[in-house]
């Protein structure tokens, strides 16, 4: 059984390593004011554990990361309650990102299901 | 290990796990680490701290997971943000021209120049700020206006960083350093003094004034006087006259150590093969103190491990 789960643990992390960024891109996209990575974790909370297995602590760097890529912008503000915040809000070029992802993710959801459902 | 009951235990617990890592890595793990817990506790003002650390465990993950998912993470990073290492080449031809195709050589070469201009800022700034927060000291204006000079030189750190990391290829942190917590703001002040790190920042800022004359004059000198060799050819070509100070009786001569005779296309050719040898020695000179450069940038600008 224990062998089971660290498969299935196994598969979840290879799925969250792609679906992280997407659903971070996304979550920021449908954002009307720029977002932390704190509201950004719990906005993905209340959505279920489904969409990130791993922990939080995870979501950080990937939101780095699509800086760096240039696909989020951040500022800096202060806040009262501790270190100052950083806010990100999605870029033009990753708003036009986000349209392929989602358009790969469809294609990608539609296949995987279409062999679930043994329609092969 | 104990569950951690204060925020501040819970980042010393973070920075113990992730011990041997990338120092550049820790500052930023433990920058997004308070950023989340700050802002959680800020959320439930009425949960005490201990508790919202049992349930931060849960959600945001203890400090072990948190390191191996930065460990983690950072392999990734690596893998996908640095630019493709250029083919290894077996012959020593092929390494000693391999260092064109490989994209460190231009950052480092372009730092070299660089380096002049940040080099004079950086230390005028420490300069003036030291210099005047000693003389303003005795005034009341004194303790503010050094407080911002402190402040000034870890943001100065940060942005070498970032300009270190993009053009030298070396890990440098994406956050600013984490800065310890609840302490009363005397304290705080007087933690900037006693940081080692701030000074190591501010050594560096004066080390770059002469560190960047040599890097310059070496990239400007080397790269014009090879430029020079090599187009030579086209100097004999075009006019005879512009080989300058050799000529004698309206002859430009050379010496290659057998005496003086007329230049001609046996010379400049020579010459511009010379110059090409010396442009491809200059490229691996750049390169070579750009990795240099690096751990020293490293060294001073990032605060080691302590205890």
């Amino acid at each position: 059984m224990e062998d089971n789960a660290s498969h299935l643990k196994k598969f979840q992390k290879e799925l969250s390593a792609g679906t992280v960024s997407l659903v971070l891109l996304a979550v920021l996209g449908q954002s009307r004011q720029p977002m932390y990575g704190y509201q950004i974790a719990k906005r993905l909370e209340e959505v279920g554990e489904g969409v990130l297995s791993g922990k939080q602590s995870a979501l950080y760097p990937v939101l780095r990361n699509l800086e760096g890529a240039g696909l989020l912008a951040s500022e800096v503000e202060p806040s009262v309650s501790g270190p100052p915040r950083r806010y990100y809000r999605i870029t033009k070029p990753g708003r036009e990102v986000l349209r392929d992802w989602v358009d790969a993710w469809n294609a990608t959801r539609a296949s995987v299901d279409a062999v679930l459902q043994g329609g092969v | 290990m104990n569950a951690p009951r204060t925020i501040a235990e819970y980042l010393s617990q973070l920075r113990e796990a992730l011990r041997g890592a990338d120092p550049a890595l820790i500052q930023d793990a433990l920058y997004d680490a308070e950023e989340h817990l700050r802002a959680e506790l800020a959320e439930n003002p009425r949960r005490s701290e201990a508790e919202m650390l049992a349930h931060v465990v849960g959600s945001y993950g203890a400090p072990e997971e948190v390191a191996d998912i930065y460990r983690d993470q950072e392999i990734k990073i690596q893998r996908a943000l640095r630019p493709p290492p250029p083919p290894k080449r077996r012959s020593v031809l092929g390494r000693f021209f391999g260092v064109a195709a490989d994209a460190r050589t231009y950052g480092a070469l372009f730092y070299m120049l660089l380096s002049l201009a940040t080099g004079i800022f950086y230390f005028t700034w420490a300069v003036t700020g030291i210099s005047l927060s000693a003389s303003l000291s005795v005034l009341i204006i004194g303790l503010p206006f050094i407080v911002l000079f402190f402040g000034s030189v870890r943001v100065l750190s940060l942005m070498e960083g970032r300009i270190v990391e993009t053009m030298l290829g070396m890990r440098m942190p994406r956050r600013p350093v984490y800065s310890v917590p609840q302490m009363g703001l005397m304290k705080r002040i007087g933690h900037m003094f006693t940081d080692l790190h701030t000074w190591t920042t501010i050594c560096y800022m004066w080390l770059m004034l002469p560190l960047g004359i040599v890097y310059f004059t070496l990239a400007v000198t080397l790269l014009s006087v090879s430029m020079a060799f090599i187009a030579s050819p086209l100097a004999l070509a075009l006019d005879h006259t512009s080989f300058g100070d050799l000529i004698v009786d309206a002859h430009p001569l050379i010496n290659w150590g057998t005496g003086f005779h007329d230049i001609g296309w046996f010379d400049v050719t020579l010459l511009c093969a010379i110059g090409v040898v010396l442009l491809f020695a200059t490229l691996h000179l750049a390169r070579a103190l750009g990795i240099m450069h690096g751990h020293i940038a490293k060294h001073m600008l990032v605060p080691r491990e302590s205890n």
